[in-house]
């Protein structure tokens, strides 16, 4: 069968007298210019119709998309960038507060420490002031006291001379018998 | 005529294209109707047929052929992108696989920008051949037609199919293979310029200097002109390889289908070929598409690594050495 078919293609068409290799190969397999056009422009057809319909508008939502990822890839690494710088920052922030705390511990501490060295030092002294007072005070009244008790002394005794001698005396005997008991009390 | 009364000679054929079909829609597809008496169809045209004639230009079945494909392809592409989502599904999610898959594997040989220029072509090529090729194996096409009658029909071919397996004609892939050399022309200058364009064939290839300079100029001038015929070759050779392998696997299913085999098993010896049409189908739509490819890249790459090169320095921050220098 096969055997036929090439026996066919090569016996078929009877060559043309004159006709060239290139004239007898267009004859054999039917090539002709109304047949090439026709099949040319059925080419181009399909060609633009598919640049139109499918290539382009592919491309064009691949692209699309293409630019979609890149500017989400894009973005995700400026947000990592931001999210990098934010770190940095937070953590100088932290550092920094961290130290200003620790130092603002040690200020405390020793402005805590100076503090109540001062007011342990005005609280003794502010009960030596108290106490130097009190003593003071209580000098004072126990003179005034002495000086009341020896009065009403003289008194006394001057009221018990009067009243034993019946006698009136005058201010200078009451002055001197006052000071001589005050002198014979102290 | 009496069209569908007329399956075969090729029943066997129609029934295993049958069958593909039904592997294909899992199931769905009815067998078809046993045939009648055969007219006879000893062999394969090595040209596609008249099927009508419209205002005196001959509509063959290679045409109508096209015409089904085209149709199938600009339905396919417009339910993929009536409606185009971020995130694609069904249809949409198929297609754009395909397109990606395709863009990515030219961008790999020509560049982004040289891929980006031509892939419309590239594209178109190599879906309207695989699809082409692949659609040959559907039921009917090559297996339905009628028989012709009256004085003059030749009675080793009385068989006239309705379809024929669109690159099985010379038309077409001489039409796509002449298309690609006006567009390599045109790319190749439009990248390169002429005096480029000229210098990649002709000029010496390295530095020489005096008599040596003479001598190579001589060698490469010969060089060039074998290399002038080469690239006037490639087109011949890309139309004919195609056609040759689509043709010839046609032939051979048919062949096969006629086999003197007892009728229940006439879809037993196209089945291998079956299979390996189909790889071949997609290895020819990938050989012309690469070889295009392959042949832009080869015109066009000089200027553009340059240019590419240019690209990264600019990228990275540096200027060209001949803007620095």
């Amino acid at each position: 069968m096969l055997l036929d078919t090439f026996q066919f293609l090569a016996v078929a068409d009877v060559a043309v007298e004159g006709e060239g290799p290139l004239g007898e190969i267009l004859r054999k397999f039917h090539v002709s210019w109304p047949s090439f056009i026709a099949q040319w422009v059925n080419f181009i057809i399909i060609a633009v119709l598919l640049k139109k319909f499918a290539f382009g508008p592919v491309l064009g939502i691949l692209e699309k998309r293409r630019a979609r990822i890149a500017g989400g890839e894009a973005k995700l690494a400026e947000i990592e960038k931001q999210l990098a710088e934010s770190e940095r920052r937070t953590e100088e922030v932290l550092g920094k507060a961290n130290a200003d705390a620790k130092r603002m511990i040690e200020e405390a501490k020793l402005s805590a420490t100076a503090l109540g060295e001062r007011k342990t030092q005005e609280a003794v002294a502010s009960a030596q002031q108290i106490l130097a007072k009190a003593e003071e005070a209580a000098k004072s009244e126990r003179e005034q006291m002495v000086t009341e008790l020896k009065k009403e002394f003289g008194r006394l005794v001057t009221n018990t001379t009067t009243q034993v001698t019946g006698k009136i005396l005058t201010p200078d005997d009451q002055s001197r018998i006052n000071e001589e008991a005050i002198a014979k009390v102290s | 005529m009496s069209f569908f009364a007329r399956f075969s000679p090729f029943f066997g054929r129609f029934t295993l294209q049958c069958f593909f079909l039904f592997l294909l829609s899992g199931g769905a597809f009815a067998a078809a109707a046993e045939g009648e008496a055969l007219p006879d169809h000893d062999h394969l045209p090595a040209h596609a047929e008249e099927v009508f004639n419209v205002l005196g230009i001959s509509i063959t079945n290679s045409m109508v052929m096209v015409w089904v494909v085209a149709a199938l392809l600009i339905i396919v592409a417009q339910v993929a992108t009536k409606d185009l989502k971020l995130v694609p599904s069904g249809v949409q999610n198929f297609v754009e696989w395909l397109v990606e898959s395709l863009f990515s594997f030219f961008e790999g040989i020509l560049g982004h920008k040289l891929a980006a220029r031509t892939f419309w072509f590239l594209g178109t090529i190599f879906i309207l051949i695989l699809v082409s090729n692949w659609f040959g194996l559907v039921p009917g096409i090559g297996t339905v037609g009628w028989e012709l009658t009256g004085a003059g029909v030749d009675s080793h071919d009385r068989y006239r199919p309705f379809f024929r397996g669109a690159n099985a004609d010379l038309n077409l892939t001489s039409a796509m293979a002449l298309t690609f050399a006006l567009m390599w022309f045109y790319w190749a200058f439009t990248e390169i310029g002429l005096k480029n364009f000229l210098a990649h064939i002709f000029a010496p290839k390295g530095e020489f200097k005096g008599i040596v300079l003479v001598l190579m100029g001589a060698i490469f001038l010969f060089v060039g002109l074998i290399e002038v015929l080469s690239i006037a070759v490639r087109p011949v050779a890309l139309m004919f390889r195609l056609y040759g392998n689509v043709y010839a696997g046609e032939s051979i299913l048919e062949t096969m289908s006629v086999m003197n085999v007892p009728p229940l098993l006439k879809w037993l010896p196209p089945l291998p070929f079956y299979f390996l049409e189909l790889l071949v189908g997609f290895v020819q739509a990938l050989v012309f598409a690469l070889l295009c490819a392959v042949f832009i890249k080869l015109m066009c790459a000089h200027e553009h690594e340059e240019h590419d090169e240019h690209h990264g320095d600019e990228a990275h921050g540096e200027k060209p050495a001949s803007e620095t220098t």
